[in-house]
């Protein structure tokens, strides 16, 4: 049965082969036309609602720009279409427009196939003022933007109210620092008669964003040299007091119960929120939406600033979500029709829809002023609280975030030293060195390689 | 290769190969070229995009021996094949069992147990993603019910890859029942007739004919069950990505994180050579030590 299964499936696979192979003889033949619309190609990399956001600006573009046409092509994942875009490096196909993750920001300057924005900024004097100053500061590398950013979150600690009032604490007034989370977990956390935890106060995803947001918190570097804004990256510089601190504060309160720990999915930690299953949890401003909607009204949802703890000084968030990337080796016309696109996508009326339907930032403040936008702020106060966080953010070096070439491993192994830590393997210290470790071996080798 | 001593015109050799050709030409293509670049990849430096830059001979086979983290892996795959090859056959079997019993309606169940080839790896993921959701989940729920201490089924390192294994049992059943089914049918009835006779049990019934008839139905869904639990990706790139603390870091999982995430082709390229020669092995020493145990009528 299988072989002659297997010989259908390759006679089959042949014939495939061969149409392609005949088909693909005929195409790129059309004669180039001074009236034919210029195209240009936009990889983006985020799916569901936001995938769907992204389409409907994508079309809208199009069809307010007759002499431009954009094929967007959705690409997986960030970390995917990051993949492609390598294989599509040296074959000499690699997209106009592309959306790219934060973190991949230093590989996608040393892949040395991108044109920074500032280029065309700097040619068309291109006005920047209404920009969020905190958000460019994150993608401007070496004085130059970039990448314009394009999709912004940053993560905001997410509170039961009505738990609040059950538990005594003041609803209005939420957690600022570790203390007080520490202190609000414990009053919020049910036992039954045996003293097992049947609700913990506090539930926290183990993501490595948030572990470099309470760096950030407490203005301290993820990497060396400014966090490699100064100069290159030549080792990481997490394993410090200020690391050891947020470990030792996240693994007692899981270990005395008052936090739970449910892996690294925020999909998980975010059910057990909606569910009423703990008291406080943190995640991204672009879940605000989801939250509401799962919570609808069985009881009120408030938010705070990330806690830091209460003797940090001068800390704040940093900026998360993706940007848009302009790749070079493509001809003139295409160049200044991708600078159209990524202006239009970034425009007010487009980032207040953009908000309004993901729950993302507007990364420029004239789109306050869309009349849709302030109806939503109205339905969505909760909101607030992330846009007055992110103002309240001094610009440095630690706020800015760290540039790392090989950053998602880096997060990965910092997930795992959370892991290490919070299952009791490992001590802060000694998880947080053997993360840096591992970690600066792979900036030495790909310090290396850039070279 | 065998050759005929007698000159001969080429002709079948030309006709045989043209008959292959298709067959040969998607091997070279998916198979036998990857397998060349991937050990030539492994013996250089690569630059950002994976492209060769510097010879460095062996070198990333000595960081490989020398480092914990792949011992660590080595020790997960083989964890894990411990935990799924022989439990799946074992169920598959008494499933396949049952399933071959004359009974009015069987089919449906036949084509129930057969169910979990038709879903994809992503989908059964997903499914068991929620069942094992720490709070509304499934299965805590029913621990929940019999007053069972709650299990972070994909959060603690204890139990992750025990969790990863439950899901790729149950995705390599549909496959095992079919095939077993297919070995059940083909023994011949008057086998049991004339057992019956004599008067053995069904148990011994199951001992001394069904097992040895079987036995190259076993052998067979044996190495494809380990050739499969040792190239395991789509489960635990879904549902644990490698954690908790490497807990389910198994080979295949590491080569993918180096290659593409860690920028770091030439490591990836030599693990996956080492994974190649591993398989290669345990093949070869299943056969010898199988082909004389198993019985081919």
């Amino acid at each position: 049965m299988t072989k002659s299964f297997l010989k259908k499936l390759i006679t089959f696979a042949t014939l495939i082969i061969t149409v392609f192979a005949i088909s693909g003889c005929g195409t790129k033949t059309e004669p180039v036309s001074e009236n034919k619309p210029v195209k240009i190609v936009f990889w983006y990399a985020v799916g569901g609602k936001v995938g769907e956001a992204t389409k409907t600006l994508v079309d809208e573009f199009n069809s307010s720009h007759p002499d431009i046409q954009v094929e967007a092509v959705f690409q997986g994942d960030y970390d995917s279409a990051i993949n492609k875009l390598k294989q599509s490096i040296p074959s000499k196909g690699t997209p106009n427009v592309m959306q790219v993750y934060d973190i991949g920001t230093r590989f996608m300057i040393d892949s040395k196939a991108v044109i920074p924005v500032q280029k065309w900024i700097d040619q068309e004097k291109f006005d920047m003022s209404t920009y969020e100053p905190n958000i460019l500061a994150y993608y401007t590398v070496d004085n130059k933007l970039y990448s314009m950013p394009f999709n912004t979150s940053t993560p905001i600690l997410y509170y039961n109210k009505t738990m609040f009032k059950e538990a005594g604490l003041d609803p209005e007034n939420s957690p600022k620092t570790f203390e007080d989370v520490t202190a609000a977990a414990q009053k919020l956390t049910n036992r039954d008669a045996n003293g097992t935890v049947t609700r913990p106060g506090l539930s926290v995803a183990i993501y490595g964003w948030f572990f470099e947001q309470f760096l950030a918190e407490q203005n301290a570097p993820y990497t060396n040299n400014g966090n490699g804004r100064d100069s290159l990256t030549t080792a990481v510089s997490f394993n410090s007091p200020q690391g050891e601190k947020t470990l030792a504060w996240w693994s007692g309160m899981v270990k005395d119960g008052t936090a739970s720990n449910m892996g690294r999915k925020t999909a998980d930690t975010l059910k057990a929120f909606i569910a009423g299953q703990t008291a406080m949890t943190i995640d991204s401003t672009g879940n605000l939406g989801d939250i509401m909607d799962g919570v609808n009204g069985k009881f009120d949802v408030g938010t705070g600033f990330m806690p830091h703890p209460a003797d940090a000084k001068d800390g704040g968030v940093i900026i998360g979500g993706a940007s848009l990337w302009m790749l070079a080796g493509h001809s003139d016309p295409e160049e200044k029709a991708s600078w159209e696109f990524i202006k239009f996508m970034t425009a007010a009326k487009q980032q207040a829809f953009w908000h309004i339907k993901t729950g993302y930032f507007p990364v420029t403040k004239a789109a306050y002023d869309d009349p849709d936008l302030k109806k939503y702020e109205e339905k969505y106060p909760q909101f607030k609280v992330a846009i007055e966080q992110l103002h309240n953010t001094p610009i440095n070096r630690n706020t800015q975030g760290g540039l790392l070439g090989v950053f998602t491993q880096s997060r990965q192994e910092i997930e795992s030293a959370i892991e290490q830590v919070l299952n009791g393997q490992s001590t802060p210290r000694d998880a947080l060195q053997k993360a840096s470790d591992t970690v600066n071996g792979a900036i030495e080798r790909y310090n290396q390689t850039t070279k | 290769m065998f050759i005929p001593p007698q000159k001969k015109s080429l002709w079948p050799l030309v006709q045989g190969l043209s008959y292959l050709a298709p067959s040969l030409l998607l091997f070279i293509c998916f198979v036998f070229y990857p397998l060349l670049k991937s050990i030539q990849l492994s013996l250089f430096n690569t630059d950002l995009i994976g492209q060769e830059t510097i010879y460095i001979g062996f070198q990333r086979y000595i960081d490989m021996f020398s480092s914990l983290q792949f011992l660590h892996s080595l020790w997960a795959t083989v964890l894990f094949t411990i935990y799924t090859v022989l439990p799946g056959m074992l169920i598959a079997l008494g499933l396949a069992y049952i399933a071959n019993w004359q009974l009015r309606g069987i089919a449906v169940f036949q084509t129930i147990f057969a169910f979990p080839l038709s879903i994809a790896v992503a989908g059964a993921s997903m499914i068991f993603m929620m069942l094992f959701n720490p709070t509304a989940g499934v299965f805590a729920y029913f621990l929940q019910i019999f007053h069972l201490p709650a299990i972070s089924w994909l959060a603690d390192p204890n139990w992750a890859l025990i969790s990863v294994s439950l899901v790729a049992i149950w995705r390599g059943l549909g496959f095992n029942i079919i095939i077993f089914l297919g070995g059940l049918q083909s023994i011949p009835k008057h086998l049991y007739e004339s057992a019956g006779m004599d008067g053995a049990s069904p148990w011994r019934q199951f001992i001394d004919i069904t097992l040895p008839l079987l036995s190259p139905t076993s052998f067979f869904v044996f190495i494809v069950s380990i050739i499969n639990s040792m190239q395991t990706f789509g489960e635990i790139n879904i549902l644990t990505q490698g954690g908790p603390s490497e807990s389910t870091n198994v080979i295949v999982y590491s080569i993918y994180r180096e290659g593409f995430f860690n920028l770091n082709y030439s490591y990836a390229s030599a693990e996956s050579i080492i994974l190649f020669f591993i398989i290669l092995l345990l093949t070869l020493f299943e056969f010898w030590l199988l082909e004389r145990k198993v019985f081919y009528r």
